[in-house]
Order: C-alpha cells, then sequence, then structure tokens
C-alpha cells in the first residue's frame, strides 16, 4: 500500500487502532532515482500482515517518526537514519547505531563507493 | 541523588558477545541502560548485493552462530520465493527435522549459559553443552559439519539423511527428554535461580507487542505468537505441534518457553522421523550462475530459535538488489532499556540472560 509522507503517522496510528499493532521491520530500498521506506505492520489476531511503502525523492529525504505509536520504531528508525542518510524528524538527534561514520555516502545506498570494488559479471578482473 | 555511571564491556563474559552497556545506576537500581552495539557489524547486507545467490549462504551462518542453519534457511527460502522453486516434499520433511534439531541445540546453550549468568558456575553449561554436542552429531552426521552447515540447497539439500539417521535421532531424542526433564527439576528447585529470575525483568503483552519484542521472549509474556503455527511452512501444518505460552511475563517465563519448545521439538522430530515419505531430496546443485527470479520482492518470514527473521529481498538477475533482515536479536536488545529500568544492577544479566543474545546477529 503506498502512503504519502505527510499522512504516514496518522495512518499508522489508525491502523494501530484497527489491530495493526505490532511493527515487524522498518527498512528502505535505494532505487537510485527514488527511495522507497517500508513499513511491515502486522495484525497477529488476523494473521495479516501490511506492507507500506512511502516513497522518497533522494534530493528531499526525510521522514516523521513513529515512535509516538511503536516503541520498536526506535531502533529501526535509527538504523534506517544510517543506513539511507535519511533525516527522521520529530524526535532529537539520533546517534550512530551501527557504524562510525568516515565522510562517504550512507552505506546502503547504491552511490556508497567500496574500497576495492568486486565486479561479479567477471571475477577475475 | 546523583546517578552514577558505569560502563560494562565491550568485552564481558556475561554479555555472550561484544556489546558495551551503559548503565546509570542509582543506589544499585537501575535508571537508564544504553546498548553501543555495532562491534560486530560487517555489513552482510550490502555484501549480499555483491555476490551471487549462492555465494550468499555462508555469510548468512555467520549472523546467527548459534543457530546458523536456521538463517541460513530463511535466506535460501527468500530466494527459492524469489524463483518460485518448489521444495521437494522429502526435503521439505529433512529441512524441519534439521531445524528443529538445531533448536535444540540452540536452547540447550541458551539454558547452560543463564546457569553461568546466574552464579550456578559451570555446572549447568557443562552439562547441556555435552547434551548439545549429542544434537551436533546427529547434525554433522546429516548435513556433513558440526558448525557451519551451508547445507540447504535452491529446492531441496546438499544430502539425504544417512540410512541409520532415524535410529541414532530416536536414540539420541529418547535420552534428551530425560535430559531436558532433570534440568528443570535441578535448576528450577535452586533457590540461587528462581530468585532472581521469578518476578524480574516484567514486561506486560501490551508492551511485549509495543516494543515489538519476538520468539521466546513474545511467548513468554503471553503473546500467542509462532511463524511455525500463524504462518506456516513447509510440512508444520501436518505435524500437529502446539504453541508454548506463558502469561507471567518475567525471565523465568522467557527461560520456561525454551525449556517446553525443546520437549515440543523433540516431539515433532519424532514425528517428522515417522512421517518421512520416500524421494529425492537433493536440490540443486551449486553453481556460479542460478536460475533468474520470477518475482521482483520476495519476504519469507521464519521462527528462528531466538525469533522471526524476515526476509525482505528485492531480486536481481543472479544477485539480490537487496536483501534487508529483520533480526530478532536486534530488536529484543533493543527492549532491554525498557525492561531493565528499575530493576537491580545485578540483575542485569539475569534480564540479559533470559533474552538470549547473540551480537553477531544483532550487528549483522
Amino acid at each position: 500500500m503506498k502512503v504519502d509522507r505527510e499522512k504516514l503517522t496518522s495512518t499508522i496510528s489508525s491502523m494501530k487502532g484497527k489491530g495493526y499493532d505490532y511493527l515487524v521491520k522498518i527498512t528502505a530500498v535505494d532505487y537510485v532515482d527514488h527511495i522507497d521506506a517500508i513499513y511491515i505492520l502486522r495484525d497477529m489476531e488476523a494473521k495479516k500482515d501490511e506492507t507500506l511503502e512511502v516513497t522518497l525523492n533522494p534530493k528531499d529525504l526525510w521522514l516523521p517518526t513513529i515512535i509516538d505509536s511503536h516503541k520498536s520504531a526506535d531502533w529501526y528508525e535509527r538504523e534506517m537514519s544510517e543506513m539511507f542518510g535519511i533525516e527522521i524528524r520529530g524526535r532529537r538527534a539520533l546517534r550512530l547505531l551501527l557504524e562510525k561514520w568516515d565522510g562517504t555516502d550512507p552505506p546502503l545506498r547504491k552511490t556508497f563507493q567500496w574500497y576495492a570494488p568486486y565486479n561479479t559479471a567477471n571475477p577475475k578482473k | 541523588m546523583a546517578l552514577t555511571r558505569i560502563n560494562i564491556g565491550p568485552v564481558h563474559p556475561s554479555t555472550h558477545g561484544v556489546i558495551h552497556l551503559v548503565v546509570d545506576i542509582d543506589g544499585d537500581t537501575i535508571a537508564d541502560v544504553e546498548p553501543h552495539i555495532g562491534f560486530l557489524h560487517r555489513g552482510v547486507e550490502k555484501l549480499t548485493e555483491t555476490r551471487m545467490y549462492m555465494q550468499n549462504p555462508p555469510y548468512m551462518e555467520k549472523l546467527d552462530y548459534i543457530a546458523p542453519m536456521s538463517y541460513n534457511e530463511a535466506y535460501v527460502a527468500a530466494v527459492e520465493s524469489a524463483m518460485g522453486i518448489e521444495v521437494k516434499e522429502r526435503a521439505q520433511y529433512i529441512r524441519v527435522i534439521l531445524l528443529e534439531l538445531q533448536r535444540i541445540a540452540s536452547h540447550l546453550l541458551s539454558v547452560g549459559l543463564l546457569c553461568n549468568d546466574l552464579g550456578q558456575m559451570f555446572t549447568g553449561f557443562m552439562w547441556t553443552f555435552k547434551d548439545r554436542d549429542l544434537v551436533l552429531d546427529l547434525l554433522q552426521e546429516a548435513a556433513g559439519s558440526r558448525m557451519f552447515y551451508v547445507n540447504m540447497r535452491l529446492g531441496g539439500l546438499n544430502r539425504d539423511l544417512p540410512p541409520d539417521f532415524a535410529d541414532h535421532a530416536n536414540e539420541t531424542l529418547n535420552y534428551l527428554e530425560k535430559r531436558v526433564t532433570e534440568y528443570e527439576n535441578y535448576i528450577e528447585k535452586s533457590p540461587i535461580f528462581t530468585e532472581r529470575m521469578k518476578g524480574v525483568g516484567f514486561m506486560s503483552p501490551e508492551e511485549a507487542k509495543n516494543l515489538g519484542v519476538t520468539g521466546p521472549v513474545l511467548r513468554g509474556s503471553g503473546v500467542d505468537y509462532d511463524v511455525r503455527k500463524n504462518n506456516p511452512y513447509y510440512v508444520y501444518e501436518k505435524l500437529h505441534f502446539s504453541t508454548k505460552v506463558l502469561h507471567e511475563g518475567d525471565n523465568f517465563a522467557r527461560y520456561k518457553v525454551r525449556m517446553l519448545e525443546m520437549k515440543e521439538s523433540i516431539r515433532l522430530v519424532r514425528t517428522a522421523l515417522r512421517m518421512l515419505p520416500d524421494g529425492d531430496a537433493l536440490g540443486m546443485p551449486v553453481k556460479l550462475r542460478s536460475p533468474n527470479p520470477v518475482n521482483r520482492i520476495a519476504t519469507v518470514n521464519r521462527e528462528l530459535p531466538r525469533g522471526e527473521v524476515y526476509m525482505y529481498l528485492v531480486a536481481d538477475p543472479q544477485k539480490p538488489y537487496r536483501l534487508s533482515m529483520r533480526s530478532p536479536n536486534f530488536i529484543n536488545l533493543a527492549a532491554l532499556k525498557h525492561i531493565t529500568r528499575g530493576q537491580r544492577i545485578a540483575d542485569l544479566f539475569a534480564i540479559m540472560g533470559s533474552l538470549d543474545l547473540v551480537m553477531g546477529c544483532v550487528d549483522r
């Protein structure tokens, strides 16, 4: 299900009222021309998962926090912010969770440069 | 009153891995715990984007090194789902058998380490570790290796079970069943153990859901969710088993869920061995080039010994475009801050032990 960034917080809190009260995961995928932030929510009683997708422009990367609805979003948001360079608004500045920033692009963005690129198409090169 | 700040780790025998805890204490009451993680971060999610599909399983096994096969299976299942590959029926049974054996091995270690953390130094640990070895013997017979198996292939396994596997397994399981009951008597009658477990580290069902915890930690808080039951995969539906849920929500409940799950896993393996059909269980041989995916996005969730892993795979031809893993330990550790607030500093490791964390899986 596609959701606008502006409506994300209200959608998630209204879904929580409808039974989707368990946050499975927040993650993101870098499609180069856009970035999809993915929120997976679960209704445990009805055994249903719902995936919310928020499409972001790489030049305007921010998302509202959903920590008021789900405390579990805390570390997921920190991880996403660190790995994709997405700013999370509505909560205090996030300390890096997994890595030390060395001035390069965020690691899970496709623009991230490997120190020694591994050529899978031709491993001998 | 002024708070005292103490640093625990990054290297500490009771943290079960490399983690740095910054603990603020008021007297001997915990005011706040801030875990600093990332010491074992290897960037596996990024690494998978540069390797062909079947080059990745060895990396997956190094994430959760206490139950490597389970993680590997989840990854291979995600790839199979992307490629639309059906797993052969016999292979499905064998996978269930091996995964449940892996669960027993993992829980045995967890219970042993918990005894260590609570001051029953090495007696409980050595007993469970010895019994874990018997399970590893079985896994070695079936997969060919003791620690890192890499035995999952697309659509099946690297080898079939040896002819006398069922006899060996039943013999070991009979012994283990007796031993698990012995452990219960030994551990649960010890006041050293129970006084630091019962009523400590409480988490209500609502809090457990809000904190997103998973696996035995979630079921120990009275939330009945087990992927094997609620979103069944392979032949779990045919095997008739029950999920173990306790409503106390304390350390003891989390420990007890693992004990009960071990007994249930023993029953599951026995049933699966009895129902094991004939046929072929071998998967595709490992080649660098694998079939091209038919689905762009594949999602798979699996119940690991430590909780639910959720694989979100965006598939490109020949290699993953993006693999995102929901690590059960990551989210269980995030809950530590909330559970420990107001508890005694001496109980910190009892609570951490009851969460059963593996840092390789937290950091990825």
